[in-house]
């Protein structure tokens, strides 16, 4: 028979499954706007996120439980601490899938600027990464988390490498200041959904080694 | 530099045929706190009254190996087992107080160690009484029959009994799984003041307790030490998994 322990970390833990799915929904969502789909489905996505900002709350509330009558310890205090701070950065993604949303939409000629600027192949990374990030939480993978962690390397370089490329194109072509600065917000959106993915592997690890590896300059993988 | 109180080389205890204790080896340092823990039967309340040789008292049990207390095994044949006992304290489960008075509770140990100075005994009533952290609730009636203390006052007084007579080390058998949450509190505030002057030594079946007033955690499970460490990488990240099941829950 599970002991109340387990059941309450059941619990948590499918919460933050679901809270993850809703995340990487909202990201797939924005992807396709992004890339030029004129059918955004916007009370879909207002309807997501007011379910992550709920699931968020109840995690929290889960875990506050949890620390008061279960007191947990060893992996147990470690996947519940975790959980607190994997729930607020899936919340985060959630809430840069809509800023993406919102800065694609003032992006004119948008076809023609994602193929220009290689931004497919940074949405599919993105994709590959929280659905990644999905996997690697609820099977609490370590070889997941090193591909993440490359994966987002890999992220920040194509958002760099087309920030600058986007910047030289509003140097000769004053036109295309608006659409790029939006372009420009929208792959520095991107790079932070990169950096929220790889918070969430460094706590995986940290439920699984008991040791933290935020802010080490070179992590695994 | 680690500074050790007490070392055990290879302890085993019998009971007759039954191995209580299995070539236990730790070392207890000075002036902390150490707790053990282990479900019941693991053999820690065993292994507290070795400290203090209070198992020579049960006919059947045979014990090898060492228990070096300041470098000296007290198994050894010249070793006084009264001066052990006086030298290393115990307080119990159950609070036991005698029936006689509050202050004769506490200046019982030292009259029959020879003091009879009134000023001296009532100077080891205050102090021990004090540092209990009882004196203020009791002050006015010392004269009073110990019996009418409320279970986690008695509990206190014990301690008090205990510290009179000086000792180095003071072993402590669930002293508060009697007790409300608020005499508990106070017996391991109590725990934690006491440290800067004694080697306390604490078995517990509350985890919570183990972690809130211990520096150090010994496991134990069947007559073995599973394993021991500072309190704080046991609770946290202990090294073996028969560890960490005990202490999650998920044990057997």
């Amino acid at each position: 028979m599970a002991s109340l322990l387990e059941i309450e970390l059941a619990k948590l833990k499918l919460a933050i499954i679901k809270i993850g799915i809703l995340s990487e929904n909202q990201i797939n969502e924005a992807m396709k706007s992004l890339l030029s789909d004129p059918n955004t489905k916007e009370k879909k996505i207002k309807k997501n996120e007011n379910k992550i900002d709920k699931l968020d709350v109840k995690i929290d509330e889960i875990c506050q439980n949890v620390f008061a009558l279960q007191q947990p310890v060893a992996t147990d205090l470690r996947f519940v601490m975790s959980a607190i701070q994997i729930s607020n950065e899936f919340e985060r993604i959630g809430d840069l899938a809509i800023n993406v949303i919102k800065n694609s939409k003032s992006v004119k000629e948008k076809h023609d600027l994602v193929i220009k600027f290689n931004i497919e192949t940074i949405t599919k990374n993105i994709q590959t990464i929280t659905e990644k990030t999905n996997e690697c939480f609820e099977l609490q993978s370590e070889k997941m988390i090193g591909e993440i962690f490359v994966l987002n390397k890999t992220i920040r370089l194509e958002c760099e490498k087309g920030i600058n490329e986007i910047v030289k194109e509003m140097k000769i072509n004053p036109k295309a200041v608006t659409s790029g600065i939006n372009l420009i917000f929208v792959l520095k959106h991107l790079e932070r959904i990169g950096e929220h993915c790889t918070n969430i592997a460094e706590f995986v690890y940290f439920v699984i080694n008991a040791k933290m590896i935020k802010h080490e300059k070179t992590k695994i993988g | 530099m680690k500074d050790i109180k007490i070392e055990v080389n290879d302890l085993s205890l019998y009971y007759g045929e039954k191995q209580a204790l299995k070539e236990i080896s730790m070392q207890i340092q000075r002036n902390k706190v150490t707790a053990l823990i282990g479900p019941s039967g693991c053999g820690k309340s065993t292994f507290l009254r070795s400290i203090n040789r209070m198992n020579d008292l049960i006919p059947s049990v045979k014990i090898t190996g060492e228990m070096l207390v300041e470098g000296v095994n007290i198994y050894d044949k010249d070793v006084d087992v009264v001066n052990i006992r006086k030298k290393i304290g115990m307080v119990f489960q159950k609070s036991n107080p005698f029936p006689k008075s509050i202050y004769e509770n506490v200046a019982y140990g030292p009259k029959i160690n020879g003091i009879k100075d009134k000023t001296q005994l009532d100077e080891i009533v205050e102090t021990s009484l004090r540092q209990a952290a009882i004196w203020e609730e009791v002050k006015d009636r010392l004269g009073d029959s110990a019996m009418g203390l409320s279970g986690g006052q008695q509990q206190r007084l014990c301690i008090a009994r205990t510290l009179a007579v000086s000792p180095d080390i003071v072993l402590m058998d669930e002293p508060a799984s009697a007790l409300d949450p608020i005499s508990t509190s106070k017996i391991e505030e109590l725990v934690h003041q006491l440290k800067e002057q004694y080697t306390i030594i604490i078995v517990t079946h509350n985890m919570q307790q183990a972690a809130r007033t211990s520096d150090y955690t010994a496991f134990f499970y069947l007559g073995e030490l599973i394993e021991m460490d500072k309190t704080k990488t046991i609770f946290t990240k202990p090294s073996k998994k028969q560890t960490e099941d005990y202490i999650t829950g998920r044990f057997g």
